[in-house]
């Protein structure tokens, strides 16, 4: 709401002070009209889209969520609290929160350690720095499905180039498929190479925006590399650390492609966060109402 | 400041005004009622004329979109008035009806789509779909002349809900070579007792586990129905669970002790259709696989592939039907319908479904078209196709707990990937099922029939 309403505020106060002293009503309400109009026509677009694409499919949501309806069905029946209740009381909700918090601190926890990792690499003066950028941040722009689809073969016990450089070093392969701890790990790992691009070019933005003289006096201090980047640098990157941390979390969270392409939520059920619980309860089980009562409760938990 | 100014009060009004405008929006959606969506009473199609123009959503089993652009042309050159749009709707059965589902209530629903064994179902007790023996007994279609396995696949409660398309059966298949170097006579095993006689010298050749099972959704519920109806038991009778069953738990401690203590069988490392990637490139030596794969093995093997029926266990044989039929919209027109009705009279008429069966590995889905010259000429070509033919007479519609209750085909391959993969006892894999199963059922099926 701060962008929504600091725009107009400012021209509103400047109106105000110069149209008082003259105190003629009509005057002032023109130019409370315009003031309504203008911003109406500035924050009128926004609002709408905000209306229309997150406040009502919110409330909607919530609206389904204490109803029992079957996705495709004309009719549903009010069940109260009802679908948050066997929410809760579901022997499986544990597992699943905690397949979910799992995935979470593994993709956004490790995403921002190799991803700062990479920037400070590319940040450095190498040969081909161009096109190591470009290679890292490259997945980022592919689609989801497409990369899970390619990693399918990578991972494959029996066929894929893992399994082979595995079998080379003397290792055999772990079962990605069929352990449910392996497939979760190997979601974890594919999600991490699809998305480090991303936040090692955020990071990069914010190394490159250190200023050098804090450096170079660092440097005259005595101070190590090591020193100088935990004293100096790290704290330079709080903002863009506070930054990535809450968009690779919401990223993070509304992850759904990769585990679709790669594991479709198995085996048995290894891989279903809550996100994809709620895909597999609204669309392949038809439960619309009970899955509904997902988001919702997902957001109660992270709050 | 100037009450009539653009002020904090009157900002917070405007807020409030929007929420409460998104708040009656959201209240759109299902209308509050304890039955269910009702399914549209015969109606009286003589004097209705076709629509010109329909669409058909599809995923073209069997990588089949150039032969159903093959059948729309066909058919559009017998009937120039009407215009058939074949939409990609999804890449299997689950995501065209996901489609159909979330397009309920809108204008972009199809006038014919896929109803596959798991999901017609739904679309009945939702009232999305129109029972077809008035429109079937309108256009004179030749119901007697369809397999009744298949045909009747598709009844509940004294009517037909889909004709039959690509229909399919699970077919053991075997590598010939492994056979004859093991020394076993060319043939599948008849019975799981002789399979197991036979495992020792297949294991031998093949260096592990001779039979490869698939352990995926919508496959491992499958072959299972084998093991179990082999044994007498069942997954359910009707709606009522048969999960605590002596024989259905019985089925599920073979299959454990197959993979876990015997180790004749062995789960597929690969992703859900690595059983057939093994089995194909000669990893395993047998494996259970639909119909619908034969074309996908026999152009990847590189070796001679043999087919027989799935083994029998000691209460006799066992094979499930699967696959896909067509159904007919109920929020379209009845001129849209009856169009609709005409292009799947069409669609499942002899001479194409002998067509489709050719070119797909899809079973036949009319008697008549089996004795066809394309299908003769298909059985001499490819002798392996006639197993599953032969085998429809040991052939019988699934449970309905699978195919009837949403989720429910989810639920026991969870438990069954439990029995396979983590060594878990059937009886508590199987209860877990049943609880899950039985919440289902009372939420989303019970009160609509």
């Amino acid at each position: 709401m701060a962008t929504a309403t600091s725009p107009p505020d400012t021209p509103v106060r400047r109106a105000g002070s110069h149209r008082a002293p003259r105190s003629r009503p009509r005057a002032r309400r023109r130019g409370a009209l315009r003031n309504w109009l203008l911003f109406a026509v500035l924050a009128g677009p926004n609002i709408a889209l905000l209306v229309v694409f997150t406040y009502r499919p919110l409330l909607q949501s919530f609206y389904l969520s204490t109803l029992q309806w079957n996705l495709g069905s004309p009719t549903a029946i009010p069940v109260g609290l009802a679908n948050y209740a066997d929410f809760f009381a579901d022997p499986g909700t544990p597992r699943m929160l905690a397949i979910t918090v799992v995935f979470t601190l593994a993709t956004v926890g490790g995403g921002m350690v190799l991803g700062l990792a990479l920037a400070v690499v590319l940040n450095r003066k190498l040969r081909f720095r161009g096109a190591a950028r470009t290679i890292v941040v490259a997945p980022y722009v592919l689609s989801g499905v497409a990369v899970g689809l390619l990693w399918l073969f990578v991972f494959d016990p029996n066929f894929g180039v893992l399994s082979a450089v595995l079998r080379v070093v003397g290792f055999g392969s772990p079962d990605w498929y069929t352990d449910p701890g392996w497939a979760l790990a190997m979601v974890i790992i594919v999600y991490l190479w699809k998305n480090v691009g991303y936040v090692a070019l955020i990071y990069l933005a914010g190394l490159q925006a250190v200023p050098r003289d804090l450096l170079e006096a660092a440097s005259l201090d005595g101070a190590t590399p090591f020193r100088t980047f935990v004293s100096v640098v790290l704290p330079l990157l709080g903002p863009t650390t506070f930054f990535l941390s809450i968009t690779t979390l919401l990223t993070s969270l509304q992850s759904f492609d990769i585990i679709r392409a790669m594991t479709d939520g198995g085996p048995l059920e290894g891989t279903t966060t809550m996100m994809y619980s709620i895909y597999l309860e609204g669309f392949a089980g038809g439960r619309a109402g009970y899955s509904s009562r997902s988001p919702r409760s997902c957001s109660w938990c992270s709050s | 400041m100037a009450p009539s100014e653009l002020s904090r009060r009157g900002l917070l009004r405007l807020s409030a005004l929007l929420g409460g405008s998104a708040a009656l929006a959201a209240c759109g959606g299902p209308s509050i009622s304890e039955s269910g969506g009702a399914a549209q009473s015969d109606i009286d199609w003589s004097g209705v004329q076709p629509a010109s123009q329909i669409t058909w959503w599809s995923n073209h089993p069997g990588t089949s979109i150039e032969m159903e652009k093959e059948y729309i042309r066909r058919f559009q050159e017998q009937n120039p008035g009407i215009t058939v749009n074949l939409v990609t709707a999804g890449k299997n059965y689950d995501e065209v009806a996901q489609r159909f589902q979330a397009a309920a209530g809108t204008d972009n629903t199809p006038d014919l789509v896929g109803a596959s064994d798991v999901w017609w179902f739904r679309y009945m007790i939702n009232g999305q779909i129109i029972p077809l023996d008035g429109l079937a007994q309108h256009l004179q279609i030749d119901i007697a002349d369809y397999n009744p396995i298949f045909y009747e696949d598709y009844a509940f409660d004294g009517r037909h809900w889909a004709l039959p398309y690509a229909r399919s059966t699970p077919l053991f298949y075997y590598n010939r070579g492994v056979w004859q170097q093991a020394g076993l006579p060319d043939r599948a095993p008849e019975t799981w007792d002789e399979f197991e006689r036979w495992a020792p010298a297949l294991a031998q050749v093949v260096g592990g586990s001779p039979l490869g099972l698939g352990t995926g959704t919508s496959w491992a519920a499958w072959w299972f129905c084998n093991f179990m109806w082999g044994r007498g038991g069942a997954y359910s009778q009707e709606w009522t669970l048969t999960l605590d069953g002596q024989e259905t738990l019985d089925a599920g401690e073979y299959v454990r002790a197959l993979v876990h203590d015997k180790q004749f069988a062995a789960p597929s490392q690969g992703g859900d259709d690595g059983y057939v990637a093994d089995f194909s490139a000669g990893v395993t030596a047998c494996t259970m696989a639909s119909t619908g794969s034969l074309r996908g093995i026999l152009e990847q093997a590189q070796f001679e592939v043999g087919t027989g029926f799935l083994p029998k266990g000691p209460a006799g044989p066992g094979c499930p039907t699967g696959g896909t039929g067509v159904a007919i919209a109920s929020s379209k027109t009845p001129e849209q319908q009856l169009a609709a009705g005409m292009f799947l009279k069409f669609l499942t008429e002899p001479e194409q479904t002998a067509h489709f069966s050719a070119g797909t590995g899809y079973m036949p889905v009319r008697t008549s078209a089996v004795d066809s010259p394309d299908m003769q000429a298909v059985f001499a070509e490819t002798p392996q196709a006639r197993t599953a033919v032969d085998q429809l007479a040991t052939t019988r519609v699934q449970d309905w707990v699978r195919t009837f209750v949403p989720s429910g085909d989810q639920y026991l391959t969870t438990a069954i990937q439990k029995i396979v993969l983590q060594n878990e006892g059937a009886a508590s894999a199987f209860a877990a099922a049943a609880t899950e199963i039985t919440t289902s059922y009372e939420q989303n099926v019970a009160r609509y029939i």
